[in-house]
């Protein structure tokens, strides 16, 4: 985007302008880009939802609005502009305003480091993984801010359930994510997509497997637990069914939402849909290989890159395209099963969700930390670092070690996990009732 | 490009201080927390402006995701949340603001006035092959792993200390708690009640002193 | 950045910040804000000492370190401090600093 514009600006026009001057305009028109996607991409997912969570309930779903109900999206928006603005008259009225734009914002932040296709990522910072979750992290404030504001006792309820599930289950997800980070050995959400080349197995990890884009960490044992125990907290993160207790309508009314209307329930409505959308996308970023799949990084070679500055442009286009497809697809099919499981799945109480976060997550995926560095100990280091005794297997043979190993592992992990949390004996009615009122049970 | 940094900065410190003054004076707890968010923001803004990204992001996920929840939970849990017809301040506030203002001239005379700054930073790589003269995140990680060690491994117990330390402290026994019936439980004790009454069991458990039920009936 | 801003400059912001948080930390009344006060002088210290090591020496990782360790420290006082508040009002039913006084002759 730099060169580009660098490009029109000094040589075309010949303005002479300075390097930060094209920067800035550059990094504003690729803000404008990614603020339009945003939006479209929650129009098409509430679309999306609807069409299918209607198909798996043996129903048609919005089909009246233009072909095949496409514009119902728009007509929400439409109908969400319209409608009268209230504020509670006991609200804190400033809080009240502030925060769906406390809860929107750090949506569109996290857009920043999304690796859209090769050579396509907004800002390629070092720390980028973090700067994701750090920047998620705030629009937990914004909960709690509507929660308060709103002066009902439902959104506060469901404010405190929102960040109390939340809080618990940043917890699992940054420690599914550590393992993989100790893999690449790097937080910039590039190399983590670079990593993944390969077929089923790295060429990161092992040379001279070829290179399809196909080495994704979940095909090994420590992406797998990984992976799972990320989509879980991701379900719990994003609030989708069977963790959508803050704003359980059956329970709490619509939790923080409560007492909001009009446009600023549109912008909760938009960060609730945008923030599935990064995590499906950040899911597939981390665990899927983002961008990588056959023929990107082949029609990627062939454009201009730093280490072939005559290649051309149209392979750059071709790549990113295709890039963009495989991006788009994987993410669309975790959104995908993300509806699946609303429409399969009841919800959970408040209890048990605090219990399987810190009694079965936290533990499970601290045991896979320590297999990540199994696997980085036999595949990434040498007699250096203590693992020359595995120099003589070879590198597919310290990789099949490492495989097997961490499998045996996390698979025992699993089983003794289940077990245990199987058999914590749970509170029942009776005795919960005994407890409360003082009977005996 | 300097003065595009000099507004920034000015920008940053005024959104810090403003923030920070608002936090000491402004009644609400409530709001006073929200300011204090604002001013951690500025904070990490600043580090950013420093060029140590990787603080600039810990000081976002450790304050403004962590730590501001907690004392947002602390106040939501304890009453009073307005603070209305209540002394904000105690009596001998003066005596402070003296102090803090004696503190601020002590300490910034000299850094004005007595001491120049003008240290050229040493640049250069720093270790061959390294591009830029800043340590990142790399250098950082390393660190923890050589030289700081000990420090890190102490910070670690540190935080368990804390964690085991804070539920133990906030840990509220079962038979103390505030007692308060779910509608579920609330029906099942009707039904129970009444299915003892046809066994007339004058003397059950139900009739209890103390029971909240019973007290109101 | 250190072309364009003096360190005088950051100096004097979080000397100021630290001022306006030891004034806090002095005089509310309520414990929460009392302990606002003290993140707020905790920020401050951290703002000095990423600022010595930019402009004094950005090649070691010194300055960084030191305040990633006082983020941690701040992160457990939060917590434990919280814990505290929560317990006391429990017992005492009130926030406010000065009507905890029973250790008072």
């Amino acid at each position: 985007m730099y060169d580009v514009v660098d490009y029109v600006l000094n040589t075309t026009f010949n303005l002479g302008a300075a390097g930060w001057v094209v920067s800035l305009i550059s990094y504003l028109m690729i803000a404008t880009v990614l603020f339009l996607v945003a939006p479209l991409q929650m129009l098409f997912l509430t679309y999306y939802e609807r069409r299918l969570i209607a198909r798996m309930q043996d129903r048609v779903g919005p089909n009246r609005v233009g072909p095949e109900g496409m514009f119902q999206p728009v007509a929400d928006a439409v109908k969400m502009f319209t409608k009268e603005d209230i504020i509670p008259a006991a609200a804190d009225k400033w809080v009240h305003l502030l925060a769906p734009l406390v809860v929107v914002a750090p949506t569109m932040f996290m857009f920043a480091v999304l690796p859209w296709g090769p050579g396509m990522t907004p800002i390629d910072m070092h720390i980028g993984l973090l700067f994701f979750f750090a920047v998620s992290s705030i629009s937990a404030v914004g909960l709690m801010m509507a929660g308060w504001a709103s002066y009902n006792k439902f959104s506060l309820l469901g404010a405190m359930r929102a960040v109390a599930q939340m809080v618990s289950y940043e917890i699992p997800a940054m420690l599914s994510l550590l393992a993989i980070v100790m893999i690449t050995g790097s937080l910039s959400i590039v190399d983590i997509v670079q990593w993944q080349g390969g077929l089923f197995i790295s060429s990161s990890d092992v040379a001279g497997v070829p290179n399809w884009g196909l080495g994704w960490f979940v095909f090994n044992p420590v992406g797998f637990l990984a992976f799972a125990a990320f989509f879980i907290a991701a379900l719990a993160e994003g609030e989708r069914t069977p963790f959508d207790i803050p704003e359980a309508d059956s329970e709490i009314v619509a939790g923080y939402m409560t007492e909001y209307s009009g446009m600023k329930f549109g912008l909760f409505f938009l960060a609730q849909y945008v923030l599935n959308f990064l995590l499906c996308a950040i899911t597939a970023v981390i665990f899927f290989g983002a961008w990588q799949g056959p023929g990107v990084n082949e029609l990627y070679a062939l454009g201009i890159t730093p280490d072939n500055p005559d290649g051309n442009g149209w392979f750059n286009v071709l790549a990113g395209v295709l890039g963009a497809f495989y991006f788009l697809f994987k993410t669309y099919a975790f959104f995908f099963v993300m509806v699946w499981i609303r429409g399969a799945f009841p919800r959970l109480r408040v209890d048990q969700l605090m219990d399987f976060g810190w009694k079965y997550l936290i533990p499970l995926t601290l045991v896979n930390v320590f297999s990540a560095a199994i696997w980085v100990g036999f595949n990434n280091w040498g007699a250096n670092e203590g693992f020359g005794f595995a120099e003589p297997l070879g590198d597919l043979g310290r990789w099949a070690v490492a495989f097997v190993l961490t499998l045996a592992i996390n698979i025992a992990a699993y089983i003794v996990m289940t077990r245990i949390y199987g058999e914590t004996r749970r509170v029942t009615f009776d005795e919960q009732l005994a407890d409360t009122a003082g009977l005996p049970s | 490009m300097e003065l595009l940094i000099q507004i920034i900065f000015f920008l940053l410190a005024a959104l810090i201080l403003g923030a920070g003054v608002m936090v000491v004076a402004v009644r609400n707890i409530i709001h006073s927390a929200l300011w204090l968010i604002g001013s951690f923001f500025g904070v990490g803004a600043l580090y950013l402006l420093l060029e140590a990204e990787f603080l600039a992001v810990v000081q976002v996920l450790v304050y403004v995701g962590a730590v501001s929840i907690l004392i947002l939970f602390a106040i939501m849990l304890t009453r009073d949340v307005s603070g209305q017809g209540e002394r904000l301040l105690f009596q001998r506030w003066w005596l402070a603001l003296l102090v803090a203002i004696t503190l601020f001239a002590a300490v910034i005379t000299p850094t004005l006035l007595a001491q120049s700054w003008n240290v050229v930073p040493p640049t250069g790589p720093i270790e061959p092959g390294q591009p830029t003269g800043i340590a990142g995140a790399l250098e950082l990680g390393r660190g923890f792993v050589h030289e700081f060690l000990l420090h890190f491994e102490i910070a670690g117990v540190l935080l368990l200390v804390a964690l085991i330390g804070a539920i133990v402290i906030a840990f509220e026994e079962r038979n103390r708690r505030r007692k308060v019936l779910t509608l579920a439980e609330e029906h099942e004790l009707r039904k129970r009640r009444e299915q003892t009454s046809d066994a007339n069991a004058s003397e059950s458990a139900l009739s209890a002193p103390g029971h909240p039920i019973s007290q109101s009936e | 950045m250190i072309n364009a801003v003096p360190l005088e400059w950051v100096l004097t912001v979080s000397a100021a910040l630290f001022c306006i948080g030891l004034f806090g930390a002095l005089s509310r009344r309520n414990m929460v804000g009392i302990l606002m006060g003290v993140e707020l002088m905790l920020n401050s210290v951290n703002i000095n000492l990423v600022a010595f090591w930019r402009y004094l020496e950005p090649r070691f990782i010194t300055g960084q370190t030191f305040a990633l360790f006082v983020i941690t420290v701040a992160a457990a006082e939060a917590a434990v401090g919280l814990a505290m508040i929560i317990a006391i009002y429990r017992n005492w039913a009130t926030v406010n600093a000065d009507d905890v006084d029973s250790m008072k002759g």
